[in-house]
């Protein structure tokens, strides 16, 4: 018991000296709430940066049990990037008041709402009532499924690193600028990969792909399950395999860390292809970074609407 | 292990004492009872009120509105009720089947009312349900004060509230008004579990409940002994739980879960040679 004990203690001691080596005193640590967002930091940042997610790749990013590693991270952190639209509303607050960290707090210079100058689909405009469904007051939060997003979150990151360590403003610049070009050259790619498949209609998992749907001409016809948690009503899952096979839907896109029980036995009834379409950077190993993460995606898409109209 | 990580650590961990020491008494109470799931069933009873109250306009949709708090105090309070009055009469129906039923219907319901919402369903539940390593000193200072009050209740009232959870049936020929001190009990343990349930979520709140308690059955017969085994067990655990997960980097609540299950094992193993020794005694 006690070797064991000296094992954990030994190993421990050895990861935090990994993850800590003296040497990057100088950088800024950075901590993003989701992947995406260490990923374009990591773009933007290069070396003078430290960036660590706290949600991984493949987990939902509405629900994130913390874990003590995170208080520890955000307690040092010199900046804190956020998904924001209330996508961590429910995990991330406490873990903010706990880290006894000023720099970071909401409002503070440390703290970057990622989606202040992106695109946002879904806004509920006038007054919300019931009839509209599962609706955010503040918009859709998976708004970084848009490439165009993409770019922006990148300049906010380039802007609140500069700020926050002026001298490298001129590094930040020039790796924003190269990252801006591939990404643009990219988007060529994946434009010219699904423009013979515009207006195709899907239907997805969850309200997570409206802002990647509007990007590339898919139409998204329906939800299996509107509210996460919640399971669909029979009356819902009827009227939606009638309306898939009326308007002859081919696709389901669901992510990863949802049970695909119910998309399955909507497959079986209408014919439908099944994708597992991972909608955050590690959310597959092949996507490990942001430009891999829509490459993945779109060849994914690509291969399934091709197989299933034969074209 | 990172030592940096100790100044958070500490109010979650008076927290998790605070939680063994009135949770490890109640136990007593609930194994004795023979109403094992009455707290998860409350608990549930309690998030259900607040789920209403939260749909309804006087709150606005604020989860941390005072109205949301009351609600669900008030629903705890009629769940007591319930579970008091059935306990009255010896039907052939088992107090356990109704806790069942009530915690079934009530989840259920909580799972209506949430697909009839606008927004931020999914989220509702979250809120309602606490995490240890959030605990703030304020929270943990509150909560003693308002476990101090409970137990103090239960302190003088202990030869009451004992004599009907050992033997109700005695108690009642004795004369005291067993329905009414049922309706106390489940009430006063409904407020400390829905409490308890927003600091550290429902499965942390249960191994509090009843694990310090079986430990300590297995151990020894006289009340004394039992809470004094329930508490050191219950300490112990707290302080090995969190320790596992600082240095596996586990979620804190899970882990001291898993350390409670370990825990108990390895009591229920070396049982035997204490019995062995109690008998050639």
């Amino acid at each position: 018991m006690r070797l064991i004990m000296q094992t954990f203690i030994t190993a421990a001691l050895a990861i935090a000296a990994l993850a800590h080596p003296a040497a990057v005193a100088a950088q800024l640590r950075v901590v993003t709430t989701t992947t995406d967002l260490a990923a374009l930091t990591r773009e933007v940042g290069g070396d003078r940066v430290q960036v660590d997610a706290l949600a991984r790749g493949y987990q939902d990013p509405h629900f994130v049990e913390a874990k003590p590693s995170f208080i520890l991270l955000v307690n040092r952190a010199d900046l804190l990037v956020v998904v924001g639209r209330e996508m961590e509303i429910g995990w991330l607050p406490p873990l903010v008041t706990n880290s006894r960290n000023a720099k970071i707090q909401p409002g503070a210079a440390g703290y970057l709402d990622a989606s202040l100058n992106v695109r946002i689909l879904e806004i509920p405009t006038g007054q919300i009532t019931r009839a509209m469904g599962d609706v955010h007051p503040s918009g859709n939060p998976h708004y970084w499924l848009d490439p165009d997003n993409g770019r922006r979150i990148a300049q906010a990151i380039r802007d609140k690193l500069s700020e926050l360590s002026p001298n490298d403003r001129a590094y930040f610049a020039q790796r924003h600028t190269d990252f801006d070009r591939r990404l643009t050259e990219a988007q060529q790619r994946w434009d010219a990969a699904l423009a013979p498949h515009k207006g195709t209609k899907i239907v997805t998992y969850h309200r997570s792909w409206p802002n990647f749907a509007d990007r590339f001409g898919l139409t998204v016809i329906g939800y299996v399950e509107p509210k996460p948690g919640i399971p669909a009503s029979t009356s819902h899952l009827i009227e939606l395999i009638a309306e898939m096979k009326r308007q002859q839907v081919t696709i389901i896109m669901v992510e990863p860390y949802f049970d695909k029980k119910t998309p399955d036995s909507i497959a079986r009834e209408t014919g439908a292809i099944v994708l597992e379409m991972p909608p955050s950077v590690g959310g597959v190993p092949e996507a490990t970074d942001y430009i891999k993460l829509f490459d993945y995606d779109v060849n994914l898409l690509v291969a399934a609407v091709k197989k299933a109209t034969g074209k | 292990m990172d030592w940096a990580i100790l100044p958070f650590l500490a109010a979650p961990f008076a927290a998790s004492l605070i939680l063994t020491g009135i949770h490890a008494y109640l136990g007593i109470h609930v194994v004795e009872r023979g109403v094992i799931f009455v707290d998860l069933s409350l608990a549930q009873i309690a998030a259900l009120g607040a789920i209403l109250a939260i749909l309804l306009p006087f709150t606005g949709g604020d989860p941390h509105d005072p109205g949301v708090y009351w609600m669900s105090l008030g629903f705890t309070f009629i769940g007591a009720a319930v579970f008091s009055f059935v306990h009255g009469r010896r039907a052939r129906i088992p107090q356990e089947a109704i806790i069942g039923i009530s915690y079934a219907v009530a989840s259920a319901l909580a799972v209506v009312m949430l697909s009839k919402t606008t927004s931020e369903a999914e989220h509702l539940k979250d809120m309602l349900v606490g995490n240890i390593l959030g605990v703030t000193w304020p929270k943990a200072l509150n909560t003693a004060f308002l476990y101090g009050a409970i137990g103090v209740f239960h302190y003088l009232f202990r030869r009451t509230f004992l004599a009907i959870s050992l033997d109700r049936e005695r108690a009642a020929a004795d004369g005291v008004p067993v329905r009414l001190w049922d309706f106390l009990f489940y009430a006063s343990f409904g407020f400390v579990v829905t409490s308890s349930v927003s600091i550290a979520g429902v499965l942390l709140v249960f191994c509090y409940l009843i694990v310090p308690s079986v430990a300590a059955m297995m151990f020894a017969d006289r009340i004394g002994p039992r809470l004094a085994i329930g508490w050191t067990m219950g300490t112990v655990v707290s302080i090995l739980g969190i320790y596992f997960s600082v240095v596996l980097d586990l979620p804190t609540g899970a882990a001291i879960v898993c350390t409670f299950g370990l825990v108990l094992i390895g009591l229920a193993l070396v049982r035997p040679l204490f019995v062995r020794i109690g008998a050639r005694r």
